[in-house]
């Protein structure tokens, strides 16, 4: 082989760089789903119509973005938070169901007045979170159990459960559909005037500015980034290192759990058996993609979820099915990723110069 | 108790290399590439689209070996992709399994939404005669399809080479110390390379198992976390296919009781039952991780991107 690939790492990182990467790996990313979609029986010439007018550029469709943008964004902010120690989540839909049964639970024993339900509510959607991802990062910390499996692993669980409730003691006795009474009103987020879209919104939004402050200009955040930088040396420093795990992890639970509530107060008005569908591969697209940063997390989301927005009206108009969104989002991930070697590595393509009789040699 | 033997327990017993099986190949597949320090959380995907290959090759009439091939051959298309982010690229081995996760199960459901529900014909027994003579649950549980006796005939292979051929302490020099076999002249990137392909071709097969001898059919999501458990298996076996052969049939023995428990009549809450196998990894998981022999038997340098020009 008379050439050879040579990848040395860069040191200093020019910002244009990182951004046309980013923006680089995104194109590709998309003209790879839209080879994808055309080789599944999408009309070239309908693409952007599917993608830009109708995600955007229509109420109905915005509505539809901004609604799904709501857990989203929830759900991502809890991967991106454990991302920043290097935390792997993969267990937000566990958590997100965990939140939504907690929440349930208030809404179905009647806990509290009617006028202090919601607060309630929320509160119980964040402790079912917090404790399913704690689970997790106790596992980590005290057992060393791999927290990829053990997020992934409780999902099943998660789902399980609700599934045995909603077939079991929750089933609303009044039809045979496995899902619980609608909650009375005053158990449900407003809507924005005759939209789907609801005051989840600002719980959302709430999260962003909070998790942008925390990771900002909070001491945690601060040593969360040493975590991230380098377990061993933060814990020489004695920095706790566990308990900053184990914060981390309850707290990334909680915004799960509020996405949970969000979806059955706001969109849903009851437990469903569709609460917590296709969670998991989105949050860490969207998390990566918006570098684990809250602000960049939730444009990223904003984006994604008009993918899905996007999917929605492929799938009513070319039949394709629900696991298309989760194949473009993955070649999205796939091409922002892979061009990222850019931006760590000088690439050059060597010639290999004839093998030289060194010093040694000739002595 | 001769009625419990043959009945309830017979079943059980007779069920489990079918179950264990899909494990076992998946466990292999997988501590090959980590013995080369190649952590490879894609299994569930390269699994999938093995599964619905091999069912796809079926329903177009292409015959069994021919599926067993398709099934090989999609799971390493899927695999060469993740060797080209991982050992290639050398980016965040977890972060690239995730992505050949989602792609798998994401392609799998795409390509086999139009044969999917559609059952097919088994891959049954090879000898049914050979077994006549035994106990019914003896022979039940002795005479199994090809795919099911490799299965179980792979580890030992794996081991052998492994541990007993120069080759087999090449691959796993690279996984101990990458920079160390590279100074000694081992070609780091062919050796990831390598075991990564063989790797994804067992995880071919293990999905090739699950839909061809296991459900006879394909469903989109069929997989359902196998893949992950898998994953899980490889720190319960601490690295070894012997000790692989162990944890498969455990995890093949709950999956199996469950479709029995289910059929039993007895009154059982189904859903909390279907929550066995995940609770049991987890808690092995949890169980592995606490003695110092896990320590001591994990790769050095596994998930670690291994490139000369690197500082370490």
């Amino acid at each position: 082989m008379p050439y050879r690939l040579v990848l040395s790492p860069r040191l200093a990182v020019p910002r244009w760089l990182t951004a046309a990467t980013l923006i680089g790996g995104i194109v590709f990313g998309l003209i790879c789903c839209a080879i994808f979609l055309i080789a599944f029986g999408v009309p070239a010439s309908d693409l952007g119509n599917e993608f830009i007018l109708y995600v955007f550029g229509n109420s109905a469709g915005l509505d539809q973005t901004l609604t799904r943008a709501i857990s989203l964004t929830l759900v991502s902010m809890s991967v991106a938070l454990c991302l920043r120690i290097r935390f792997w989540n993969i267990g937000v839909e566990g958590q997100l169901w965990m939140g939504a049964l907690a929440a349930t639970a208030v809404s179905i024993y009647q806990i509290g007045p009617w006028f202090l339900r919601m607060p309630l509510m929320i509160v119980a959607a964040m402790v079912g979170g917090a404790l399913w991802c704690g689970l997790a990062a106790v596992a980590k910390v005290r057992l060393r159990a791999d927290e990829v499996i053990t997020t992934l692993l409780l999902n099943y669980v998660a789902y399980l459960l609700a599934q045995d409730l909603l077939y079991g003691h929750w089933r609303n006795a009044a039809d045979q559909f496995p899902m619980t009474p609608v909650f009375p009103k005053y158990e449900q987020l407003p809507n924005f005037g005759t939209w789907h879209l609801h005051y989840g919104l600002f719980i959302a939004l709430i999260v962003v500015v909070f998790c942008w402050w925390l990771c900002r200009y909070s001491r945690f955040g601060l040593l969360s980034k040493a975590v991230s930088e380098n377990r061993t040396a933060s814990r020489a420093l004695g920095i706790p290192v566990a308990r900053i795990t184990l914060t981390t992890a309850c707290l990334a639970g909680a915004v799960s759990g509020l996405a949970g509530f969000s979806i059955i107060s706001g969109e849903e008005h009851k437990l469903t058996q569709f609460v917590g569908n296709d969670f998991i591969f989105p949050s860490i697209a969207i998390a990566y993609l918006g570098r684990a940063n809250p602000i960049g997390v939730f444009i990223a989301a904003l984006a994604v979820a008009g993918l899905y927005t996007a999917g929605d009206s492929l799938k009513a108009f070319y039949q394709l099915p629900d696991t298309v969104v989760v194949t473009m989002e993955a070649f999205l991930l796939m091409t922002v990723a892979a061009c990222d070697v850019f931006v760590r590595y000088r690439i050059s393509i060597l010639r290999q110069r004839p093998k030289v009789a060194t010093e040694g040699q000739k002595a | 108790m001769n009625g419990f033997v043959t009945g309830f327990l017979g079943d059980w017993i007779g069920a489990i290399p079918v179950f264990a099986a899909p494990y076992l190949l998946a466990t292999t597949g997988l501590i090959i590439n980590e013995r080369a320090g190649v952590m490879n959380l894609g299994a569930e995907g390269i699994m999938s689209m093995g599964a619905v290959a091999a069912v796809i090759a079926m329903l177009s009439g292409l015959g069994l070996p021919m599926a067993v091939l398709m099934g090989c051959l999609a799971a390493l298309g899927m695999t060469l992709l993740f060797a080209l982010l991982t050992v290639v690229l050398r980016l965040e081995q977890v972060l690239s399994g995730l992505v050949i996760f989602a792609f798998g199960v994401g392609l799998s459901g795409v390509i086999g939404d139009s044969f999917a529900n559609q059952p097919i014909k088994a891959l049954g027994p090879i000898y049914p005669a050979a077994f006549t003579g035994l106990p019914r649950w003896l022979a039940r549980f002795t005479d199994q399809d090809p795919l099911t006796y490799f299965a179980f005939i792979l580890p030992f292979i794996v081991w052998w080479v492994l541990e007993k051929t120069e080759l087999g302490l090449r691959l796993r020099s690279v996984g101990e110390n990458a920079p160390a076999a590279d100074a000694a002249g081992v070609n780091v990137m062919l050796m990831r390379l390598g075991a990564v392909l063989v790797g994804g071709i067992i995880l071919g097969l293990a999905g090739a198992h699950l839909s061809l001898v296991g459900s006879q059919v394909w469903v989109t999501g069929m997989v359902s976390g196998r893949g992950w458990i898998a994953v899980a298996l490889v720190t319960f076996a601490r690295w070894n296919t012997l000790r692989a052969i162990g944890a498969a049939v455990l995890f093949g023995a709950v999956q199996a009781v469950i479709p029995l428990l289910l059929s039993s009549g007895l009154h059982v809450p189904i859903y909390l039952i279907q929550m066995m196998p995940y609770l049991a990894t987890i808690a092995v998981l949890a169980a592995s991780g606490m003695g110092r022999l896990r320590a001591s038997a994990q790769p050095e340098d596994l998930a670690r991107p291994f490139l000369r020009e690197e500082r370490r």
